[in-house]
């Protein structure tokens, strides 16, 4: 059943939610001291950029197949972390990119990250490049410019489909020390199979505040983990209501009948 | 936060606000045909028009100090990111629509137009990305650099691809692209595109495709492989689904009554119990996480809490 415009208990959620989250970031914003748990992915890129720079290889990102949505942005907010390590370093980071929208961000973004480590002239506008709008064409660009460029770090972050297991081998056969981050629940199993570490979930989210530690992201996580406990609790509240024989399997109906009018 | 700062950004969201609602009247009086299309000298106007608009508007705008730019884009982000939460938000029928005789939602005719305003905009970095891809050959191939030939294969491809593509939407069907040439004879445009496209393009990217079967087996291989607790948990777990799915499965359980709860040791029904209930748990559970993420995303975005835009000094 598509939802054409929002029902009541919609409203009441997203609204609950998006209160909790503004809340948190203004508090964080206001002083609050908040600890975030070591994410063993994000805590490898560091070791992955060093790798790749001792070998004297440059590095690969990919922000995945979709165009300018909240994942991408996600995605080129870790690539600029990337790039800006990949500068203190000296090190080259490839950055192919699928939509043309995103090769604009992505150039700009990867240039602003040379440039604030004072390495502007070590940056090259053609290591941020379009490879094709479509998906196999960009998958065999991304597989060929692995092999050739012998990559020794790939980081693959976004939305990918069904190219994410072509990338991420591609990356194995050249013996590249992979990170892989993805909120496509279909492509996560084939980055468990083929990268040495894998971000699952909403830590895809937490990247941002990890890397950064910036008192807004931190901020917004912690609204994010209160909401995500606040469903919990309605699915705890549901089955205990919608399964028939509960004990409060009579509040079911009546709830349906005030939310929906059923 | 400094009261100055919550000042600049209340005044900026009511601009916002008040931009969009602008825009909202606008498009409800009278001016659709600003977006609909035009034809023959009306067309050309228009397109002279947006261009002088666009020249202006871009010169203006380099024109402006820094923090003028960045309180420009925050009035863009606001009043364009408005109008989907708007449209879905509000009901598709109510009293608070008092001005509209039928009560109905204003935003929901204009999703189309908008969607196509999007479109359009998006169309204009089409020509970025063909510049970006270009000048990276066009510099293997002046370089010499090794490879340099399937640079130019590159060229001759994006040519003949741009040529034909565009070239077989206005010839008339039966226009010859040649009557003899060596031992070919009598092609059309229109079955040159499809050479190139149908028989050139599509089986690339199958093949493409298909070499996924291979690297699925050297993935299976390696993330099958018995190295721990959690390994061992997911290679049984696999196993059993993949025997559920092959008749192979079905007929070793299939002495198995159909109903009952000895039906539930059948094969079929083992492999359907992990991936209804613990796999599809936990593929619910990613979800959630990530759909409250974007949400947070999307929030941050749309008022502009990320990084500089409101919390530094700058504004």
């Amino acid at each position: 059943m598509s939802l054409e415009h929002a029902n009541f208990l919609h409203i009441a959620i997203v609204g609950i939610i998006s209160v909790i989250i503004l809340y948190t970031i203004l508090s964080a914003r206001g002083g609050k001291q908040l600890f975030i748990r070591r994410i063993p992915g994000l805590a490898a890129i560091d070791e992955a950029v060093g790798r790749a720079t001792e070998m004297g290889r440059p590095m690969l990102f990919s922000t995945g197949l979709s165009s300018v949505d909240i994942y991408t942005l996600q995605a080129l907010a870790i690539a600029q972390h990337v790039a800006r390590l990949a500068a203190r370093y000296g090190n080259r980071l490839i950055v192919p990119v699928v939509d043309p929208v995103v090769f604009a961000i992505a150039e700009q973004l990867v240039r602003e990250a040379y440039a604030s480590e004072g390495k502007a002239e070590a940056f090259h506008s053609e290591d941020v490049r379009f490879l094709s709008g479509e998906q196999f064409p960009y998958a065999a660009g991304v597989m060929g410019l692995i092999n050739r460029e012998q990559v020794a770090s790939t980081f693959f972050f976004g939305y990918f489909y069904a190219e994410s297991l072509l990338l991420a081998e591609s990356g194995q056969e050249v013996g590249a020390i992979q990170i892989a981050g993805t909120p496509a629940t279909t492509q996560i199993p084939f980055f468990l199979a083929s990268c040495d570490y894998t971000i699952i979930g909403d830590e895809y989210w937490a990247a941002s505040a990890y890397l950064t530690r910036e008192p807004t992201l931190l901020g917004s996580l912690v609204g994010q983990d209160i909401g995500k406990a606040l469903l919990l609790l309605m699915v705890v509240i549901g089955t205990a209501t919608a399964v028939p024989g509960m004990p409060l399997h009579f509040v079911y109906g009546w709830l349906a009948r005030w939310l929906f009018g059923g | 936060m400094r009261a100055r700062q919550w000042a600049v950004i209340v005044v900026i969201y009511v601009v916002g606000g008040a931009v969009g609602a602008l825009a909202l009247w606008a498009l409800t009086h009278g001016l659709e045909p600003l977006f609909t299309p035009a034809r023959g000298t009306a067309f050309y106007l228009a397109v002279a028009a947006a261009v002088a608009l666009w020249g202006f508007g871009t010169f203006l705008v380099h024109r402006l100090p820094a923090t003028a730019k960045r309180r420009i884009i925050i009035l863009a982000t606001f009043a364009a990111g408005i109008f989907y939460p708007l449209e879905f938000y509000l009901p598709a029928r109510s009293g608070i629509f008092f001005w509209r005789t039928s009560h109905t939602n204003p935003f929901s005719p204009m999703m189309l137009t908008v969607g196509n305003a999007v479109l359009v905009i998006y169309g204009f970095t089409f020509f970025l990305g063909a510049f970006s891809l270009s000048l990276v050959h066009a510099k293997n191939v002046a370089a010499r650099r090794r490879g340099y030939y399937n640079s130019i294969a590159f060229f001759v491809a994006f040519i003949a691809m741009a040529v034909f593509g565009l070239w077989q939407n206005y010839a008339p069907a039966d226009q010859m692209l040649f009557k003899h040439f060596l031992w070919i004879r009598s092609l059309t445009v229109q079955q040159v595109h499809g050479y190139l496209f149908n028989d050139m393009y599509v089986p690339l990217g199958a093949t493409l495709f298909s070499v996924l079967a291979f690297y699925m087996a050297t993935a299976a291989y390696r993330a099958f492989r018995v190295r721990s607790a959690e390994a061992s948990f997911m290679m049984v777990a696999a196993f059993l689904v993949m025997l559920g799915q092959v008749p192979l499965g079905m007929w070793l359980t299939h002495n198995l009554p159909q109903a009952g709860w000895l039906s539930g040791l059948r094969m079929e029904n083992i492999a359907a119990w992990i991936l209804g209930v613990f796999s599809m748990a936990g593929l619910r559970a990613v979800a959630f996480g990530i759909l409250v993420g974007g949400l947070a995303m999307s929030l941050r975005i749309w008022l502009n809490l990320e990084r500089g835009a409101f919390f530094e000094q700058e504004l």
